[in-house]
């Protein structure tokens, strides 16, 4: 029976090997329940002979195909991508917008906003705890080019939503960088290089102006802020460079980055997309010299998009993103708005005309998008039913990222994301890691708190 | 000379016999809280 029929069938193993290229151990997993066992290679057949290690998983499988289940299919939505204007002040190589609306789009006006916030609190009410607050992310488009609506947003709704905010960083002058911190706002800066030649090669103004030296400008306003990150977007033009980019984020203090593999969802980032093999060589070097740098401080600078993947194989139910699982989160676990209030699966797909789910002012407003068609064409792709990804034994730890990717470059739904290779090479590494007892130096202290040990073996 | 700072997470752990089999596996109730790719925020936030 093949790994595709055993899914289809709901059977736990035989489990199956996987060379992660460690020294002395090889991983045995169960795709389905996204069970690892890391297994001394000289034991291997011992181990599958003895039965003790299936035995095991036997006994715990069931209860491991629910977790996954629920994780795959229970969750309602618990966040949203606000987009309060179309526009945008930069004109980066690989945006997911359409040019024309980043250069001569709508603001979001601001009595818009306030009534879209009151459906959201009133939405998100009905489907989570008491208790527990929404989040909201202002993304963008450059979301302070509308930042008089922005603000009034989170004056008036900030005791309902936990808000972010995902910027250029270019507009947050001191007045912004006050409102945004004394309200305890979640904020992600960009960044593409470690010095202007790199960052100017796909981040520049509409004018072609270098913007490198203001994110350096708000990154030291915010060194020691309790809530702050910068995303690195990982092209051919900057890959070289990812080692010297931890080191300017350690030396800056940042406490979180991302090293995202860039979206190919429209054409113009396809010309600076680099190679799986590429990606993975320098991804690595990063992550080898993040650690290094964690040895000789004391300090970590958490690769929070690595460190995704790692808790996806350690506690899959604490995963803090939502691209590297199937489905996605999008639609889901959140969802986006537009600055027209069209409602979308997530941001990455507002370029995309055809996954317009309707309009937050519509009668129906989000239940009616959450069961569009165009959310389920997103919310229904599962890598449990189409290959190669349905025979592949790390699905669980990856997802196959992005279904916008898939669908505009790929060609549907049922194909595997821009980085297939590059995700295979990132689970081997964390497995390894895992085999060398390092994986809590890539994580955040305390990472695990809230969770309850369900299986261990070491 | 190394400035290196000596604390429990880089201190070095007395050497151990690893085992032939490494399994672990953490639960906790998925409350939906993950994003996208974008912007990483606090799990405490949320809460």
């Amino acid at each position: 029976m093949s790994v595709a029929e055993q899914s289809r069938a709901g059977v736990a193993g035989p489990l199956i090997p996987v060379d992660i290229g460690h020294d002395r151990y090889t991983a045995l997993t169960d795709p389905n329940t996204a069970f690892w066992a890391l297994v001394d290679k000289k034991r291997v057949g011992e181990s599958e002979a003895h039965g003790s290690l299936l035995a095991s998983f036997h006994e715990n499988a069931a209860a491991f195909a629910r977790e996954m289940h629920a994780l795959r299919f229970e969750l309602t939505p618990s966040g949203v991508y606000l987009n309060p204007t179309e526009r945008c002040n930069l004109n980066c190589t690989y945006c997911y917008l359409p040019g024309q609306q980043r250069s001569e789009g709508r603001h979001m006006p601001v009595d818009t906003l306030l009534v879209s916030l009151e459906k959201l609190r009133t939405y998100f009410r009905s489907v989570m705890p008491e208790g527990r607050k929404p989040r909201a992310i202002f993304h963008g488009a450059e979301p302070l080019m509308n930042k008089a609506a922005v603000f009034e947003a989170i004056r008036a709704f900030g005791d309902h939503f936990a808000f972010g905010i995902q910027t250029n960083g270019t507009l947050l002058d001191e007045e912004a960088m006050s409102f945004l911190t004394s309200r305890n706002v979640s904020i992600g800066l960009s960044l593409d290089g470690p010095m202007p030649s790199i960052t100017d090669a796909t981040r520049l103004t509409w004018g072609g102006k270098s913007v490198h030296d203001k994110v350096l400008t708000a990154m030291d306003k915010l060194r020691g802020y309790g809530s702050w990150s910068v995303i690195t977007t990982c092209t051919t033009e900057n890959l070289p460079h990812l080692t010297r980019m931890v080191e300017l984020f350690h030396a800056r203090e940042v406490p979180t980055c991302m090293l995202n593999t860039l979206r190919c969802t429209l054409p113009g980032a396809r010309g600076v997309k680099p190679a799986d093999a590429d990606m993975a060589q320098s991804f690595f070097g990063a992550l080898d010299r993040s650690h290094a740098l964690f040895k000789e401080t004391g300090r970590k600078l958490v690769v929070a998009n690595f460190a995704n993947i790692l808790i996806a194989i350690l506690a899959p139910t604490a995963r803090r993103l939502m691209c590297d699982i199937s489905p996605c989160g999008g639609g889901r676990a959140f969802f986006a708005l537009a600055a027209d209030g069209s409602l979308y699966p997530c941001s990455e797909f507002i370029g995309v005309p055809h996954f317009n789910g309707g309009n937050l002012f519509d009668a129906g407003g989000v239940e009616a998008a959450l069961a569009s068609e165009a959310f389920r064409t997103v919310t229904e792709r599962d890598v449990d039913t189409f290959q190669p990804c349905s025979d592949c034994a790390i699905r669980h730890f990856c997802g196959s990222p992005c279904p916008a990717e898939a669908h505009e470059m790929n060609g549907g739904m049922q194909q595997i994301g821009a980085f297939c290779e590059f995700y295979k090479e990132q689970v081997n590494y964390a497995l390894r890691l895992i085999a060398d007892g390092k994986a809590d130096d890539y994580l955040w202290d305390g990472w695990d708190a809230g969770t309850e040990t369900t299986f261990q073996v070491q | 000379m190394s400035n290196a700072i000596q604390t429990p997470a880089n201190a070095q752990p007395a050497k151990k016999e690893s085992s032939p089999i490494i399994a672990v596996r953490k639960s906790c109730n998925p409350d939906g809280i993950g994003l996208s790719h974008y912007v990483l925020m606090d799990r405490k936030a949320a809460k």
